[in-house]
């Protein structure tokens, strides 16, 4: 491949953040039709040089090109978007109905998010499926919390052989999500956020997640985290139908205000100092990919 | 903003449709065979071809398939599909009555 066109190309798949087989094919048919033009081109004369750089500039910028392509391949259909939201409508569902105190009810919900999430890992990772995809991730994270309840001695064992599986597992899905797209890793982690920043909330005093107190303040508190799951499905559909990189950050970034917002409503004087300093520090974490997309693109528009 | 270039905008789809339609053909192939059928009127901006085209094959109006040619070298042809031909005569219909209409009012009236 010519060194023009070549840094051409280097430098579209930089500018798109899209699933890197479909990239992949993409800028192999840019490639085919820069090399026709210019071959078009050393037949009229031109030097090698001088046709590849006509055929690149006739083409147009790779920022250009790579953010019109980025418009139609990232935005999902109605359908899709339904799909995403579903999980966090669901969840609404069963907060607004109180069956979440049913372990049956919880159970069907969480075994159908796993079974879902698993297809959609192995179906070449649609759009749809990164909300699911987070979802999954809570029996992780709950089973090693709840390897503190062992008994003595079986817990360091169980922590010891269950976190760097449970790490791995959790770098692993990251990282496959990441090569997507960075938003998508929001995208995955919101829900787990919203249910995090709700433990939050929990009064300290009793134990955590021991005790009726805590399950009296999940009940007062019931329909502000159905509101906080319907404005991450809410949040889930613009991001899902966004065809712009930037209404998608926002979608997240409007989450976040909305759980912040919710959480202080809710928690009053519950959270504490370090609770407050954790919640926002980790809405600071769910946003970082935002922030890298900017400083990014504030990079390659100066360069 | 220049006219020609709106209404070009305006039927990009409908032109990408019939020009696949007359034979299955490549990116580079339909911008060389626009611009010699509009006798050169059509200069398509050969960057927003591409996006065009995957925008047209995600709503399953024409789909994409990599072929070997004689030279060895591999293009991706598009073809349209049944849905792509239904909607093509649907628009070819409006385009029709819109420019009868047209001629029908510019065109001065026979005495």
């Amino acid at each position: 491949m010519a060194d023009n066109l070549s840094r051409y190309l280097d430098s579209f798949k930089a500018c798109l953040e899209i699933d890197s087989a479909v990239k992949e094919s993409v800028s192999r048919e840019l490639y085919t039709h820069l090399e026709d033009k210019s071959q078009e081109l050393k037949e009229k004369g031109l030097s090698e040089e001088e046709a590849d750089k006509v055929a690149i500039q006739a083409l147009g910028s790779p920022k250009l090109v790579a953010q019109q392509t980025y418009e139609v391949h990232a935005q999902g259909s109605w359908q899709e978007a339904f799909f995403a939201a579903l999980p966090h409508l669901l969840v609404t569902l069963v907060l607004a109905s109180y069956y979440w105190q049913n372990i049956l009810c919880l159970s069907i919900v969480l075994i159908a998010t796993v079974g879902i999430a698993i297809y959609g890992w192995h179906r070449d990772k649609p759009i749809w499926f990164f909300p699911w995809l987070g979802y999954y991730l809570l029996p992780v994270i709950a089973t090693g919390i709840l390897l503190i309840f062992l008994p003595q001695g079986w817990t360091w064992l169980g922590m010891l052989i269950y976190i760097p599986l449970a790490l791995f597992v959790l770098v692993y899905i990251v990282r496959q999500t990441a090569n997507r797209d960075w938003l998508y890793v929001s995208l995955m982690f919101a829900p787990l956020l919203v249910i995090y920043s709700w433990l939050l909330t929990l009064s300290p005093k009793s134990g955590f997640l021991s005790g009726n107190l805590q399950l009296v303040q999940l009940h007062v508190n019931a329909p502000l985290i159905g509101i906080s799951f319907l404005a991450l499905a809410v949040s889930t559909v613009v991001f899902i139908r966004a065809r712009q990189r930037w209404y998608k950050a926002i979608a997240l970034l409007a989450l976040s205000t909305v759980i912040l917002a919710s959480v202080a409503l809710a928690s009053r004087e519950s959270i504490g100092f370090w609770g407050w300093l954790i919640l926002i520090l980790s809405l600071l974490a769910f946003t970082a990919p935002m922030w890298i997309q900017a400083k990014d693109n504030a990079w390659r528009v100066r360069f | 903003m220049n006219y020609g270039r709106e209404l070009l905008k305006g039927n990009t789809d409908s032109l990408l449709l019939y020009l696949i339609n007359c034979h299955p053909t490549y990116g580079y192939q339909i911008i060389k065979e626009l611009e010699k059928k509009s006798n050169g009127y059509f200069q398509f901006k050969e960057g927003t071809l591409y996006p065009a085209l995957h925008r047209l094959e995600k709503d399953k109006f024409i789909t994409g398939k990599w072929q070997m040619l004689a030279n060895g070298q591999q293009r991706r042809y598009y073809y349209v599909t049944r849905k792509g031909q239904q909607i093509l005569a649907k628009r070819l219909a409006a385009w029709q009555d819109f420019s009868v209409a047209i001629k029908a009012i510019i065109q001065p009236e026979a005495t």
